[in-house]
């Protein structure tokens, strides 16, 4: 029983982390329809400003709270001056943000060296539940990730500003012709989603160690759970990322992690390619 | 070295532009033109020439580094084949490479087999037999694939394949395969060194005379009008699936081929070979140097492979940073790659099928 519900915990707060990893490359791709291979690199860098802060002495939530707030105006810089030649051309996206991610990750390698650098939890210690206990940190980013993933949803159906970013969505001829300016929209979008990268990178910080290829581990698992879920959506990358993340840390429970890690993505691959719509298609929220 | 470049553009197309209008209007055969069109084959020429005599002057370090740089461009090629004639976004061209390495490294460890004649055909094996069963998996089928789901399918196979070799220890793990013995021809080895180093031009040249011929027949008049626009190509009734399929196993096989010489090369096979490196790797060299032509995807690996030795010892750390912003530039600013510098448009282009004497000769 009790084992049965660390491994349900460790389940669910691998499957939290890969949401709040997606969550903002879901939105790009999404909103945007350019699939962000920077994307892995704004997590690391949100990581790095989060370790920043440590290692100045300031206390490591503050630079958990930088963090979305630095790399999402970094995002909002870069999409003026490059992302933006991209938007006619998906592959030729592809390759820019792979080039961008590449100077992002190397970069922060230029700085951290090969280590693996530990930031401290900033809540330490463990929550008992009777015989079991379980990393309140983990729990932490749980709630926050409940927490994000409402407040992204509240803002994109409930808001002014998600309706016009719907609309630029949905039809950009006609957005602009109704005067939402659409350039405008699409900064604020790639902000908005290298942020939740940024912070993304901040909250998992203290369980991964920073290293410089932090983001990569995350950026290919994301991709896959994006497609599982369907572009066009809100809701479904975030379906997507809740049943890859879910389904790669239940797997290895029941089987050799090697054949475990590989079988997921065989599944998605197939999964994607019997029904390229994805788990909820359709445009809206 | 940049004057001179800049002078070969200027005679390549400051005539072009006069003579394009001349040729299309009048229809002159392709061999009449102005000597402005011919380009390409100086270029390949130069490369040829240049290599040939490399090993002479070079010190026998230099010569191995030499070997793997031919070896790569080979690797090169066949991403360049797929991408930039085909349009099918390969984000996983390492697997076809990686596969085909660790499958000749594992019939040299287990079953002492180590000559030329069953290694090479055995790697090609391989990489036809990966690419057939990934891209027919991907491209085949009853919903047409979408490009992104074609470059993001091939990336997480890449991936996947990368994870699996770095777990699974008959595949010796993170480590891979060391130590594969030298190739043999007959009783001779053939170590790295200048022989080794001749016979990978020599495959590298005639694989190239291939590719060349195939992508100015009319099989590569079909290629090209799937990369501009596919659907037109479908309202022509071509299996456009089909076409895709084949052409990437024909990349599948060249990176095959290209991976059992590199494993043999290295003497040793890692996961590396088969990952997400080595297939943004290949990415780099081919956009760099020029999709949609054969000799760009060869130049690009030369200056990225050379430029990377070179630095490599005093800017080991700034290096990557470095390729990324010129990576960067030249997809914004030069997205044909630097061998549009010196090939203008309609040479890149070129002409297709049989020659217009030969076909109004023929009735």
């Amino acid at each position: 029983m009790a084992s049965s519900f660390v491994a349900a915990f460790e389940i669910l707060s691998f499957g939290a982390i890969i949401v709040l990893v997606v969550l903002g490359l879901g939105i790009i791709a999404s909103m945007m329809g350019i699939f962000n291979f920077a994307q892995g690199e704004f997590v690391l860098l949100g990581a790095y400003v989060a370790y920043l802060a440590f290692s100045h002495g300031a206390p490591i939530w503050a630079g958990m709270v930088a963090a979305p707030f630095i790399v999402g105006g970094l995002g909002f810089v870069l999409e003026a001056l490059i992302i933006r030649r991209f938007y006619a051309a998906p592959i030729v996206a592809m390759l820019g943000t792979y080039a961008l991610g590449l100077i992002i990750r190397e970069s922060v390698r230029g700085l951290i060296g090969g280590f693996y650098l530990t930031v401290p939890e900033p809540i330490g210690g463990s929550i008992d539940i009777g015989s079991v206990h379980i990393s309140a940190w983990r729990f932490t980013i749980i709630v926050i990730t409940l927490l994000v993933m409402g407040a992204c949803y509240l803002l994109l159906s409930r808001t002014s500003f998600g309706l016009r970013v719907r609309a630029t969505l949905e039809n950009p001829a006609l957005a602009r012709a109704s005067g939402i300016s659409t350039p405008l929209i699409y900064g604020a979008t790639f902000a908005f989603g290298a942020a939740l990268a940024g912070l993304a990178g901040a909250l998992i910080v203290p369980v991964f160690s920073l290293f410089a290829d932090l983001g990569i581990r995350f950026l290919i698992q994301g991709f896959v759970a994006v497609m599982v879920g369907g572009v066009g959506s809100f809701i479904g990358p975030v379906a997507g990322a809740g049943v890859i993340g879910t389904l790669s840390a239940a797997l290895p429970w029941i089987m050799s992690p090697v054949v475990a890690d590989v079988l997921v993505f065989v599944l998605a691959i197939a999964f994607i390619k019997f029904r390229p719509q994805g788990l909820i298609s359709g445009k809206g929220v | 070295m940049s004057a001179a470049k800049q002078a070969v553009a200027d005679v390549g197309e400051g005539p072009d532009v006069v003579m394009d209008e001349g040729a299309v209007s009048v229809g002159l055969p392709v061999g009449q033109t102005a000597a402005g069109r011919k380009v390409l084959p100086i270029v390949e020429g130069l490369v040829l020439l240049v290599a040939l005599v490399l090993p002479l002057v070079l010190q026998d370090y230099l010569t191995v580094f030499a070997t793997r740089v031919v070896i790569l461009a080979l690797f090169a090629l066949s991403f360049d084949l797929v991408w930039g004639y085909a349009g099918i976004m390969s984000f996983g061209q390492a697997l076809f490479f990686g596969s085909a390495g660790y499958g000749v490294a594992l019939l040299a460890r287990d079953l002492n087999v180590t000559s030329i004649f069953l290694i090479l055909p055995a790697g090609t094996l391989t990489g036809l037999t990966a690419a057939l069963l990934l891209g027919g998996f991907l491209l085949l089928g009853r919903h047409p694939a979408s490009v992104i789901f074609v470059s993001l399918g091939t990336l997480t196979g890449s991936y996947a394949a990368d994870r699996l070799a770095r777990g699974w220890y008959y595949l010796g793990g993170q480590n891979g395969i060391p130590s594969i013995p030298p190739l043999t021809l007959g009783s001779y080895d053939i170590t790295e060194g200048p022989v080794y180093y001749y016979m990978a031009l020599g495959i590298l040249t005639v694989v190239y005379l291939l590719c060349r011929f195939l992508v100015r027949s009319q099989f590569g008049l079909a290629l090209a009008g799937l990369r501009e626009n596919e659907q037109r190509i479908a309202f022509f009734g071509y299996k456009v699936q089909h076409l895709k399929a084949i052409v990437f196993a024909v990349g599948g096989t060249i990176a095959g081929l290209a991976g059992s010489l590199y494993a043999f090369h290295e003497g040793f096979v890692w996961p590396n070979m088969l990952g997400v490196v080595f297939s943004t790797q290949v990415v780099l060299y081919v956009l760099f140097g020029g999709a949609g032509t054969l000799i760009g995807a060869v130049i690009g690996t030369v200056i990225i492979e050379g430029v990377s030795f070179w630095l490599s010892d005093n800017y080991r750390d700034i290096w990557p940073i470095i390729l990324g912003v010129l990576l960067l530039l030249v997809i914004m600013f030069r997205p044909l790659g630097l061998i549009s510098f010196v090939l203008g448009e309609r040479e890149r282009i070129g002409s297709f099928g049989a020659r217009k004497e030969k076909r109004n000769a023929a009735p």
